[in-house]
């Protein structure tokens, strides 16, 4: 382990990968920061420019764009109550306030303090945590695999929220049917081509992530004609003020810190949860463990209900990489481009990549650390300018996105039909947005189709065609056991809320 | 209509699509003799979609779904504007070939930014030239990507060799 460690730190200390973190962060940072662009578009837009550059180095640069992208969002949620990611709703609901109240620059600070902390005690969790589920996965088979992609899918459509089980369901399914267009990586038989070559090998991952997120996003935007407001716009033009935080502030939300960030983690790395679950976990935790007069102090700018998500959503998105980095199985939207990025580059994540790419392995683990002291060192002293960048007119912005989306899709296979495809997904993902349906299991279906697809394959022909694999194994029987409760946790906690209901009606 | 019954009747309609294609893909000789073939995941997936499309368009039904897509939120959408940025998509699609990349981008944002109302006509002009230019000059010269330049320059020019 203290090879790979040290593999890690000389890959991740040269020149050239800091420098990447450093333009991740930055990138990150300002298309995180812009109303409805979150993590996703802005690692998406960025995926073209890391295909010339070393896998490490690339991915080094997609780790520094998502950690930008989630502090970018706190940056627009304090600022202008406008999140432009969902992780940092529950930063909105304490940040803004105390910006409203003159205390911008201090929110921002205890935003990217909390971040900071957060951020480095999951790498710390990470550091170990990985390798010792890289050693355990290294004894999984492809029924395992299998088992644990369903857990994966699964677990994404049970974490989608009240009332959204099924329609997440149906947007995975949409995803893996959409990454069966193409060649049959067994048979080599053409399925869902239409007769058209341009088909031939697939849809492409990059383009139909650009499409759901970057360009729909910026279409949505179009569509629903949204200006900023006069009164928007001033909160950005006025002075954020000192960033200075007192002792005291300081003793009061350690605490906080320390604990939201462990619950980041660990929600985190569950598949399905991320970000958004975090924060709102935490933000509910510390409120309802804080004395009868803190708790007043919620909702009004109180220090610890901005901490607490701050730094939950931050530890999520590194124990987001657990999964991620040692299973190969991404359990959020976000890491799932990150995978589809693994992929392109000519690696697949899993427990050999602890073995075979160390140095990849290791290095992003590192270029975390890194990542979280530039977003600190550097991007919180200029966040009164970069904030500035948020008073460029839409009418200018918009194009450029969309602009963005679309030649960094063309540059990668020069093929016109990639435009006319992307404009064609783009217009579904805008009417599915319209009718509320989630985009991000659509994308992690996708990128798990092909492997699901394989694994399923080879289970298949070693139990010769018995469905047996699926009960045979302890630890795919746990996984699908796991499964089955996921899929029937929405069923029950409606039957609990039914029931509690009832009893209420009954005792008035 | 609901926004679940409207998305489900969508997907009905793709996965019944996609199904009846299934039985479109071809089969190896010997096939029938394979644990697997190239449609058995598709089929599966396609039978998936219908059940979980039709229980959707059920069940908003039966629980008397509220979330309506109401006439006055379709009214407040700016679709014209939308529909010419995609018509603009298309074009650019259609151009990046023909006029090359420079003369495209700069045409697609110029149409754009005045789709979107900016009024500058000068700063309009400055940005698009200045993003394609500079983009261009960025992939050829720094990147080290080769951008076409399109029919028309190979036409007038001739084709570097």
């Amino acid at each position: 382990m203290m090879d790979g460690i040290l593999t890690g730190v000389v890959t991740a200390f040269t020149t050239y990968n800091i420098m990447m973190v450093a333009v991740g962060c930055f990138a990150g940072t300002f298309i995180g920061m812009l109303p409805g662009l979150g993590p996703i578009s802005a690692i998406a837009l960025m995926i073209p420019i890391t295909y010339g550059m070393e896998p490490s180095s690339g991915l080094i640069l997609i780790a520094g764009v998502y950690y930008g992208a989630i502090f970018g969002g706190s940056t627009s949620s304090i600022l202008i109550n406008a999140p432009g990611v969902a992780g940092t709703v529950a930063s909105s609901f304490d940040g803004y306030p105390m910006a409203k109240g003159g205390q911008a620059g201090k929110a921002l600070a205890i935003a990217a303090y909390a971040s900071f902390t957060g951020g480095t005690i999951a790498a710390v969790f990470l550091l170990f945590a990985a390798p010792a589920l890289a050693n355990v996965s290294l004894s999984f088979q492809s029924s395992d695999y299998f088992a644990l992609m369903v857990l994966g899918l699964t677990a994404v459509a049970a974490f989608a929220g009240k009332g959204k089980f099924l329609k997440a369901a149906i947007m995975t399914i949409f995803g893996l049917m959409l990454a069966t267009v193409g060649t049959d990586s067994d048979s080599g038989i053409a399925r869902f081509t239409f007769g058209r070559l341009d088909l031939i090998d697939g849809i492409s991952f990059l383009l139909l992530a650009m499409a759901a997120f970057a360009l729909s996003e910026a279409m949505m935007n179009i569509l629903e004609n949204h200006k900023q407001t006069k009164e928007e716009m001033d909160a950005l033009k006025k002075d954020i003020g000192s960033l200075k935080i007192t002792k005291e502030e300081v003793k009061e939300m350690a605490p906080t810190v320390g604990r939201s960030s462990v619950l980041g983690f660990f929600v985190g790395v569950l598949p399905g949860a991320g970000a958004t679950i975090a924060s709102f976990l935490a933000y509910g935790m510390e409120r309802s463990i804080a004395s009868a007069k803190e708790k007043l102090k919620f909702g009004k700018g109180s220090v610890k209900g901005l901490a607490a998500p701050e730094s939950a959503n931050n530890a999520a998105c590194s124990g987001s990489f657990v999964p991620l980095l040692t299973l190969g199985i991404p359990g959020s939207g976000t890491t799932a481009i990150i995978l589809g990025a693994l992929i392109s580059y000519g690696i697949q994540p899993g427990p050999t990549m602890y073995v075979d790419n160390p140095e990849l392995f290791w290095s992003v683990i590192i270029s975390m650390y890194i990542g979280n002291l530039v977003l600190l060192v550097l991007n919180l002293p200029l966040i009164p300018y970069i904030a500035k960048l948020l008073t460029i007119k839409k009418e200018l912005l918009l194009p450029l996105i969309i602009f963005f989306s679309l030649i960094g899709v063309y540059l990668v296979t020069f093929n016109n039909f990639d435009i006319y495809m992307m404009t064609l997904f783009a217009v579904v993902a805008l009417f599915l947005r319209i009718v509320d349906y989630p985009m991000a299991p659509m994308i992690l279906g996708f990128i798990l189709g092909g492997m699901m697809e394989d694994n399923l394959r080879r289970a298949l022909t070693i139990s010769d065609g018995s469905f047996a694999f699926l009960w045979e194994r302890p630890i795919t029987l746990t996984i699908l056991i796991i499964t089955i409760i996921m899929l029937l946790m929405p069923l029950i906690s409606e039957l609990f809320a039914k029931m509690k209901k009832s009893k209420e009606e009954v005792q008035q | 209509m609901t926004k679940n019954a409207i998305g489900s009747i969508f997907f009905l309609a793709f996965s019944c699509f996609y199904f009846f294609n299934v039985f479109n893909i071809k089969k190896m000789p010997g096939s029938q003799f394979e644990v697997m073939t190239a449609s058995t995941f598709p089929f599966y997936l396609g039978l998936g979609g219908i059940i979980i499309s039709l229980t959707i368009l059920i069940l908003s039904f039966i629980k008397k779904d509220s979330d309506f897509l109401t006439l006055e939120y379709l009214k407040k959408l700016d679709f014209k504007t939308t529909i010419y940025f995609v018509i603009a998509m298309l074009f650019y699609g259609f151009t990046i070939r023909t006029l090359g990349f420079i003369i495209a981008t700069i045409i697609f944002l110029t149409i754009g930014f005045l789709l979107l109302k900016e009024k500058n006509i000068k700063r309009i002009l400055l940005i698009s030239s200045g993003v394609s230019i500079g983009f261009y000059l960025l992939l050829n010269n720094v990147l080290g990507v080769y951008i076409d330049p399109g029919m028309i320059y190979e036409y007038f020019v001739g084709v570097d060799s």
